[in-house]
């Protein structure tokens, strides 16, 4: 370790290093919260009670199926994969050529959205039977039980969970170098080539990694200690009640 | 209540549009119909290289020393492949833009038409030929090995001296495959590409890394802990793979042009070219 080294890495290539590291952060955010809305929705639609009537239950049945492949191609291949066969696939094959943002975003979006599919049923799965039959003892449809009283909870419940895919996708949104999405991985291996120095660059690039992820956790903490309210508080106020 | 969350929803929908369109309009290099996309194809030499393989490429942070902008970041590459793509493109009467690729990525590229050409260090050999096609050579360089300072191997001259020594090189090229040519070697698994090796042979991984000449200076130059040994009788290898070419696509139709623009740099503007490149990488400051 050369102290030297790394302020001389630090001074003439912190540019490259900040941009880097915020290509990281925009395409990991933005794919996390994407990635969350499709696991939300995937697994509302994987918990609807199958109607009785014929058509109806035949189109849930399908999409069901065409949800579950989703879920286990994404989950079952590694993202460099991914990354490589959208990307240069859609070219090839399909003839479209895809922004490289576009396609970056794209594939972190379905790939965080095929495992939160699975976070969110779980989280589903976990809410008290109970619950659903009160619910639609009241009346309520699914849409009205999930939105109502099921996701409330289950939000509350899966933001750990949020949290470990977000950090995930900091450390994944790497591999993307493959496309040539210049993320911080790929800056700092152009920074250690240019300068013959390896250690340095990726230490640094290392500390930027963890203070990123940190402060993730961090916020996060925060916000599941926002929703969870105040420990002692009445439950419902009710005015008819003397 | 109810519509409080379907109003959230619609405007996280909404929010994914707007991203969407926002990602595929902010890069206007890649448009989106076909007659626009037809129209930039006419104007714009895209070259897809690495940026980090100085001399050959490099990055840097300003356009010092005729170096280029890089599509879709702020930085800048420079290097000998970057000097003969700007007087290919000047050739070709297009302009040059620069496609910073990783290694692996760089055939994908080419063969599904996001770049018109690697000019990237990279040399015509039998296995990439099948896949794309390569203009006449743009340089010619000889294999040396690179060995730690101070070790066991540093006063090597043949390739008998390396009996017994862990000796790797890039994957997928042909550094590799001569390393059998080495009698008794003890041959290491393959690395994706020379900061990785270089990182080996300073922690002691491995005992040295085979590569090109210009490569071999530019790390002793740059890392005083490495020592370029050179071979009078060295390896055995084939013109095809010592020397250096454009990758085209197949049956690409600038082949004819390319290879006549090529011709047109004469041999000491090469060596002028190279020279140039090794005193102005980034390391040599």
């Amino acid at each position: 370790m050369n102290f030297e080294w790394i302020v001389k890495v630090i001074t003439n290539y912190w540019p490259m290093f900040l941009r880097g590291a915020g290509m990281t952060l925009f395409i990991s955010l933005l794919g996390t919260i994407f990635g969350f809305i499709i696991g939300l929705i995937s697994g509302v639609i994987r918990s609807m009670p199958m109607p009785e009537s014929g058509i109806k239950k035949a189109i849930l049945k399908f999409v069901n199926i065409i949800l579950s492949i989703y879920v286990e191609v994404f989950r079952g291949t590694p993202m460099i994969v991914q990354a490589m066969v959208i990307y240069y696939g859609s070219a090839q094959v399909l003839n479209i050529n895809m922004n490289r943002l576009a396609a970056a975003l794209l594939i972190v979006s379905i790939n965080t959205g095929a495992y939160m599919a699975e976070i969110v049923r779980g989280g589903i799965v976990s809410i008290d039977k109970g619950q659903f039959e009160a619910a639609y003892a009241v009346g309520m449809n699914h849409i009205q039980t999930m939105t109502n009283v099921v996701l409330p909870q289950v939000i509350r419940n899966i933001l750990p969970a949020t949290g470990n895919e977000f950090v995930i996708n900091i450390k994944d949104t790497s591999v993307l170098n493959v496309i040539s999405v210049t993320e911080l991985f790929f800056q700092t291996k152009t920074v250690a080539g240019n300068n013959f120095r390896f250690f340095e660059p990726f230490f640094v690039a290392c500390v930027l990694y963890f203070i990123m992820t940190f402060t993730v956790t961090r916020i996060l903490r925060f916000v599941e200690r926002k929703l969870d309210g105040p420990e002692n508080f009445t439950m419902i106020y009710n005015p008819m009640q003397i | 209540m109810n519509k409080k969350i379907l109003s959230f929803i619609a405007i996280g929908l909404l929010f994914i549009l707007f991203v969407a369109g926002c990602g595929s309009n902010a890069n206007s290099s890649s448009p989106q119909g076909p007659e626009v996309q037809e129209k930039a194809e006419e104007e714009a030499f895209r070259v897809g290289l690495e940026c980090g393989y100085p001399p050959f490429n490099w990055t840097q942070l300003d356009d010092s020393n005729g170096a280029v902008p890089i599509e879709g970041t702020q930085e800048y590459a420079g290097g000998y492949d970057v000097e003969i793509a700007k007087r290919i493109a000047e050739g070709l009467g297009k302009k040059l833009v620069i496609v910073k690729t990783e290694w692996t990525g760089l055939l994908p590229a080419l063969t599904s038409g996001k770049i018109d050409a690697i000019i990237a260090g990279m040399s015509p050999t039998e296995e990439r030929k099948q896949t794309i096609d390569f203009s006449d050579n743009y340089y010619k360089s000889d294999l040396v090995m690179v060995v730690k300072r101070g070790g066991k191997y540093e006063n090597a001259t043949s390739l008998k001296d390396f009996n017994g020594a862990r000796i790797t090189a890039q994957l997928n090229t042909f550094h590799y495959t001569v390393i059998d040519q080495i009698e008794g070697v003890v041959k290491q698994p393959a690395m994706d590409d020379f900061p990785a090796m270089r990182v080996a042979l300073e922690s002691d991984m491995i005992d040295g890394y085979v590569t090109e000449r210009p490569e071999a200076i530019s790390a002793e130059a740059a890392n005083p802990n490495f020592k370029m040994i050179e071979f009078t009788d060295g390896f055995v290898t084939s013109d095809d793979d010592t020397a250096i070419a454009v990758g085209l696509a197949k049956g690409s139709p600038l082949r004819e042009k390319i290879n006549e623009i090529l011709a047109g740099i004469s041999e000491e503007e090469r060596i002028r070219i190279m020279d140039e490149a090794i005193r102005n990488q980034p390391a040599s400051e």
